[in-house]
């Protein structure tokens, strides 16, 4: 994280002064020194307000959907990540290229807040700044400045990262990453889970989602969640009850899971947002890889590239006959 | 009266059959006027197309315990719509996949092509799901705690 908040800061300044955008979304300081939120700018005047730094994990994407009636551009400060989920959003009309103005900054991970404390073995309060240091991340204590090595504290979706620079930008602040070091195997995580029999995945399953309390944190948090009406808000046909029960927490992740197929970015705010610590990436990187080994396709990478569940070849496996 | 506990042991399955309008809803159809002997535990939906049915209809049935789905179509390159079928092919492969990652057995949802000459074939479908789905025994996913 070579970019430093007053490169932001300069070059959003810049962009304002030139009126090139009208509104800019980015980070700033949160309610603790663990957390970044979104911040919403109207004029160069409170550019000061910006930050970018290890601890920047919201998916500001969503946020471009709520602008898309102001007047004149809306900048956005997008990680690779993002990036590829507004290129998710122009693939599907919601918004238009040119009233957007996209201030690309390369990404080498963001902070697992939770990870950081446990590994560290301290309280939330005692962390004053957390900066990028190559391979580790340089912890601001109260106590004084410690290293913790990134694959520690990396969130999920940062380990298995492939697009730390994103896939689309107007401007790039500081230099493009071309590939994490950690990063090796996309889908552990979902390979350790196929291996089970029937009887284990179905009780791991029924274990985690049970505990949903069906907030609908995850469907709102995510930016290719849409649709001006959801199906689980509708009421006639009413697809989901309001009970509290297993099977309607099955409906709603798994056909969740499935309306994000093809459009999943793996940005890893479903899991963040959950505030029931439920393993909503587990899910969703399943469908994302089956996306991948039967149709070649990776969401979020070019614009003019059409979802593979919208199409077909007369080839296709036919494994059912 | 008969103990209750003794009616249920013999485990008959309940399955729940999409099928296409033009071609395995007529070769249900023809199924029936041929005599052909099958099972009973396939409960038929109408559909205007197998593309019709989307991942959230079988995923709403197996939740709520049905044993089994399955999407009867016409043949790749039959489809009275001209792709319905390609689509909901694509759509089943994934659909299967996960399903089985989430721990419902792949063998409950069954996608297969029967056209509006196959009532032999429609009978033997119906015949093998019921088959297997059986040996599978209840879909109990939601009591796997």
């Amino acid at each position: 994280m070579k970019t430093s908040s007053k490169e932001v800061q300069d070059s959003v300044k810049k962009l304002f002064e030139d009126g090139r955008i009208s509104h800019f979304i980015g980070y700033e300081a949160g309610s603790d020194s663990l957390r970044v939120t979104p911040c919403f700018l109207k004029s160069g005047q409170t550019v000061s307000r910006l930050v970018w730094n290890p601890l920047c994990a919201n998916n500001l994407a969503k946020y471009l959907l709520d602008l898309r009636k102001v007047e004149g551009k809306v900048g956005i400060l997008v990680k690779g990540c993002d990036s590829r989920s507004v290129v998710e959003l122009l693939k599907e009309n919601q918004i238009e290229r040119d009233r957007v103005f996209i201030v690309g900054v390369p990404c080498s991970g963001i902070v697992d807040g939770e990870k950081l404390l446990a590994v560290l073995g301290i309280s939330p309060g005692d962390v004053v700044a957390v900066e990028d240091g190559g391979d580790a991340f340089l912890v601001t204590t109260r106590e004084g400045k410690r290293r913790v090595r990134k694959e520690q504290v990396l969130r999920g979706e940062c380990l298995v990262c492939r697009y730390p620079t994103p896939v689309i930008y107007d401007v790039l602040l500081g230099e493009a990453i071309p590939s994490l070091p950690w990063v090796r195997d996309d889908y552990s995580l979902v390979r350790e889970l196929e291996e089970l029999s029937a009887e284990e995945k179905a009780r791991y399953w029924n274990r985690e989602l049970s505990q949903c309390i069906r907030c609908y944190a995850c469907r709102n948090v995510c930016p290719v969640c849409n649709c001006p009406e959801c199906i689980f808000d509708k009421k006639a046909p009413r697809w989901l009850s309001k009970a509290n029960d297993i099977s309607e927490n099955l409906v709603y992740h798994l056909i969740r899971a499935f309306h994000v197929a093809g459009k999943c970015v793996d940005c890893g705010e479903c899991e963040r947002a959950c505030p029931m610590g439920i393993p909503l990436r587990r899910l969703n990187k399943k469908v994302e890889k089956d996306l991948l080994e039967l149709f070649g396709y990776t969401a979020g990478i070019d614009v003019e590239q059409q979802p593979p569940l919208t199409k077909y070849q007369v080839g296709d496996l036919d494994e059912f006959l | 009266m008969p103990d209750i506990k003794e009616v249920q042991t013999e485990f008959k399955p309940k399955i729940l059959a999409f099928c296409c309008n033009w071609c395995a809803y007529a070769g249900a159809d023809l199924a029936g006027v041929s005599r052909f002997q099958m099972p009973t535990n396939v409960r038929v939906i109408r559909v205007m197309c197998s593309g019709r049915v989307p991942p959230e209809l079988v995923i709403r049935a197996l939740a709520n315990g049905l044993d089994g789905v399955m999407i009867l179509g016409c043949h790749p390159g039959d489809c009275h719509y001209s792709e319905g079928n390609y689509l909901t092919r694509r759509r089943a492969h994934v659909l299967k996949r996960l399903l089985s990652y989430i721990g419902i057995e792949p063998e409950r949802f069954q996608l297969r092509w029967v056209s509006a000459a196959e009532g032999a074939k429609f009978s033997a479908v119906v015949k093998e799901a019921t088959d297997k789905i059986t040996a599978l025994g209840p879909n109990r996913w939601v009591d796997k705690k």
